[in-house]
């Protein structure tokens, strides 16, 4: 019985770890604790339940051990802070007043087109319609918006993290020596931008690496 | 909050009884059982073991097994009714020769399963 506490102990530790070193993509709204114990749980319950080769106090001491394991993170957390953050993780500040900060996109396993998505689902359609965005322990998406939205177009995103989207491009018809000359202007290499969106207006919103976001206009392709 | 925390500890200590009282128990199950096999052994060395004697242990582990099945995986007994079976068949035939081998695995299963489910390092693992 010891056996199988110390086990599910070690299986939970494990989780836990590797949740928390997968980044906040993955744990959809959830504290990484919770996330290992409703993903551990449900299989817990139902292998005795299925195997009756399986004592049903297995199962049973395996879920008491999961409460148990429960109870601490979350007093620990309670009392020691640090431990929270250790555990729990913190918010990512993903955009600040310089635009998108790269670090700690990469930190948490997401690229630009991650944030743009999550942004949409807050209901922000451009990447400067925020002052802040940031992701939530829990992996939920929050942000400052600010009092007027960019614009009413949906953005389509040309660069993400140094890689061309060349469908994009050529769908709004910035490709080749148009996005060329777009860089250049900019004293910027492709794999130097960090994010460059362009909505059905023209408006571009473009990040160098290491530097503050700007504001450019182009000419586009129609509307999408 | 307090009643989190007593929760907890209650949940815990009783985790740790039951750690203790397995442990305990298993040992001491299987330690019985493992007697009885000495007992037979001897008498099936000695060729002097009928299948009574045989149907004696078979007995004692059937009335054992009935509590056991709670603690320990079913398989793990059916491996012990499936050689205390062979053996008293043997038994009955006056197979002595054949009996012994399977006595011995049977003192082999007896004297290994509770060390399985103690916690120790290659155990866990």
């Amino acid at each position: 019985m010891a056996l199988i506490f110390i086990r599910t102990t070690i299986i939970f530790v494990v989780l836990l770890l590797v949740m928390r070193l997968m980044g906040k993509s993955q744990i959809g709204e959830m504290q990484p604790f919770e996330f290992v114990i409703s993903l551990v749980i449900a299989e817990l319950a139902c292998i005795p339940m299925a195997d009756s080769s399986i004592p049903i106090l297995y199962g049973i001491i395996a879920i008491v051990a999961i409460f148990i394991l429960h109870q601490i993170v979350w007093l620990t957390e309670l009392w020691f802070k640090p431990v929270k953050n250790v555990v729990s993780g913190k918010p990512s500040v993903v955009i600040n007043k310089n635009g998108i900060d790269e670090f700690q996109l990469k930190k948490n396993n997401l690229d630009v087109d991650d944030l743009i998505e999550s942004m949409r689902v807050a209901g922000y359609f451009n990447l400067d319609d925020v002052y802040y965005g940031l992701y939530e322990a829990n992996g939920s998406f929050s942000a400052l918006a600010k009092e007027e939205t960019a614009s009413n177009s949906l953005s389509l995103t040309l660069i993400d993290r140094g890689k061309a989207d060349k469908k994009n491009l050529a769908r709004c018809g910035i490709a080749g020596e148009k996005l060329n000359s777009i860089l250049r202007e900019n004293d910027a290499k492709l794999k130097e931008v960090v994010a460059m969106t362009v909505n059905g207006e023209g408006r571009v919103y473009f990040q160098k690496r290491g530097e503050k976001y700007k504001i450019l206009q182009v000419q586009v392709n129609g509307q999408w | 909050m307090v009643k989190a925390i007593s929760y907890t500890v209650v949940a815990f200590a009783l985790c740790v009884g039951l750690f203790i009282f397995t442990d305990l128990y298993l040992t001491r199950q299987f330690g019985e059982f493992s007697t009885a096999l000495d007992a037979l052994y001897t008498k099936i060395e000695d060729e002097t073991a009928t299948v009574e004697d045989g149907n004696a242990v078979r007995a004692l582990w059937s009335d054992k097994k009935e509590k056991l099945h709670i603690f320990i995986p079913h398989n793990d007994i059916s491996y012990i009714d499936y050689w205390l079976g062979e053996c008293c068949g043997l038994l009955k035939n006056g197979n002595y020769e054949l009996a012994i081998g399977k006595i011995e695995v049977l003192k082999e299963i007896a004297k290994n399963l509770p060390d399985a489910y103690t916690v120790r390092l290659e155990n866990i693992f």
